[in-house]
């Protein structure tokens, strides 16, 4: 069981992730504007690599492929002397959970990944039994900014008041590790938290509010039509519960609701007045980050422009 | 010593077993608590389910056939429209979890041949992802991508180095001091004679299904 007291603000290797590599990589110059506004101590690594996660749940990745990669990345944190690795996506997250805890139980494959890694001359990468934990050193930059949520609405810059937030905690975040959600993994208060300390009108329990996204990996493109209806029924109970942001922890959900928006618009003959953020763009924001210089909104799909300007 | 699987990398998901059940206990890509013999089909993962909501998708009958040993599930349709939301496992009153069960039949439905047709457009992520280290969506994704969103993101996918730039972002691709480390790891798991496996059963599968059209049978 993980508790809030356990967040460590030190030692922590911000994972990079394919998504807000390629998709907004503003979640990232958010994440890092907010940890050092807050006295986080964290390093980035130009070595690491992304976890496999999108080619493992697209069924190409198998589990010791992926394993290995993980146990490279987490050789890269333990030199560098960032061994708390926190990603920004909750599918990061819980594939090097995993990783690290069939390296740590699983011998066999411990040796084999170590015996891969001596046949390539990577010596160096091998790994120990035990060197890392899967509860201790892992977690989600969501959990950093809530360990330190009433700071963050301390140094508040912005007007939150009559704004309706909405959140969606990740499904690889929560369904997954359920036993380390700081919280009820049948009900994760961490987003609802933070945005209440910004002063925000927090609607707790929308219709489908553990829906998954719809994204499914490979459902997004074998059962597009599938795929986005279960977003537009999500997006249908947002706007019923009168919701005008909706913050996410993952940016795989953040392309399913920023960048399906207009598509599910034009293809189901409706409109959204909803606007969509990543928990690190959010307190960026908070902290007085600009919106295009640290946020990197302007690669949305969804303009924020009318939504930032009500917030002045 | 662990129970799970060894020999070839196939071997590791999908360990040669008598049972699809046991199959499914002794892979790597499912918990080592999984209680698949503990299901009480009580349909809590099937209530909870998005793709039962919006598909015919079962997933309390799948692991019911799975625990039957009837192999007929494998090249069922239906469980290609898991979600990998894993609200079931949440859910499992008995911490199964079908999500992961899906996982394995889906690759033996890979290994069978069956599956093929649902990653062979992927073949090629695996070769950038072990090139630049970064995993980027395969061509045909894209082209899908293309289509559904507007210029304003295509200007933004064409400008990317730049906007990460201006946002005090490095280059994407990854260092690795010159050793070509993800490409030996992958060597080394045997990811690459796998694909390779795989991406040759394809084209012959694609092949013969054309021949059999220019026949007319």
């Amino acid at each position: 069981m993980k508790t809030i007291e356990h967040i460590p603000d030190q030692g922590i290797l911000l994972f990079k992730t394919c998504m807000v590599t390629n998709e907004y990589p503003g979640i990232e110059s958010s994440s890092t504007y907010a940890f050092d506004r807050l006295g986080v101590d964290y390093f980035v690594s130009d070595e690491q690599s992304c976890c496999t996660g999108l080619g493992f749940y697209f069924d190409l990745f198998d589990q010791l492929s992926t394993t290995a990669i993980a146990a490279r990345n987490f050789a890269i944190a333990k030199k560098k002397g960032y061994p708390n690795i926190t990603a920004m996506c909750s599918t990061c997250y819980a594939i090097n959970k995993k990783a690290c805890s069939l390296l740590n139980g699983n011998e066999e494959v411990r040796t084999k990944i170590n015996s891969i890694f001596r046949q390539a001359g990577l010596d160096d990468l091998v790994y120990e039994q035990n060197s890392l934990d899967e509860v201790d050193n892992f977690y989600h930059v969501v959990e950093i900014f809530l360990s330190k949520a009433k700071r963050i609405g301390a140094l508040n810059t912005i007007d939150l008041s009559g704004v309706r937030v909405a959140a969606h905690h990740a499904c690889h975040y929560y369904k997954i590790h359920y036993d380390d959600v700081i919280g009820n993994p049948e009900n994760p208060q961490l987003i609802d938290t933070i945005a209440r300390s910004c002063g925000a009108d927090v609607v707790e329990w929308y219709e489908d509010r553990t829906l998954t996204c719809g994204a499914g990996f490979s459902q997004r493109h074998i059962n597009r039509e599938t795929s986005l209806k279960v977003t537009h029924a999500k997006l249908e109970s947002l706007k019923n519960a009168g919701v005008d942001l909706v913050l996410h922890m993952c940016p795989n959900c953040q392309i399913q609701y920023d960048r399906y928006q207009p598509v599910i618009e034009k293809e189901f003959g409706t409109k959204y007045d909803l606007v969509h953020m990543h928990i690190s763009q959010f307190v960026a924001l908070a902290l007085g980050a600009n919106p295009d210089k640290v946020c990197g909104f302007r690669t949305h799909s969804v303009p924020l422009d009318d939504f930032l300007n009500r917030l002045k | 010593m662990s129970e799970k699987a060894t020999g070839t990398l196939s071997g590791y998901d999908t360990p040669e077993c008598e049972t699809l059940a046991e199959i499914v206990k002794r892979s790597l890509r499912t918990s080592d608590s999984i209680g698949i013999d503990r299901c009480i089909q009580c349909g809590a993962c099937t209530a909870s389910c998005p793709a039962a909501r919006f598909t015919d998708y079962n997933p309390r009958e799948i692991v019911k056939r799975v625990m039957e040993n009837d192999c007929s599930v494998i090249g069922d349709e239906t469980i290609w429209n898991c979600f990998y939301c894993y609200t079931c496992h949440l859910r499992c009153p008995r911490n199964n979890s079908p999500s992961q069960v899906v996982q394995v039949l889906r690759q033996l439905s890979i290994n069978e041949g069956t599956g093929l047709d649902k990653i062979d457009m992927l073949f090629e992520y695996g070769i950038i992802f072990a090139e630049i280290g970064v995993s980027k969506l395969p061509p045909l994704f894209f082209e899908q991508m293309e289509t559904d969103f507007d210029e304003h993101w295509l200007e933004f996918k064409e400008n990317l180095d730049e906007v990460r730039s201006e946002l005090g972002l490095g280059p994407i691709g990854i260092r690795d001091n010159g050793r070509g480390e993800i490409r030996a790891i992958l060597e080394g798991t045997g990811f690459f004679e796998r694909v390779g496996r795989l991406e040759q059963t394809a084209t012959t599968e694609t092949d013969s299904k054309q021949s059999f059209r220019r026949d007319g049978k």
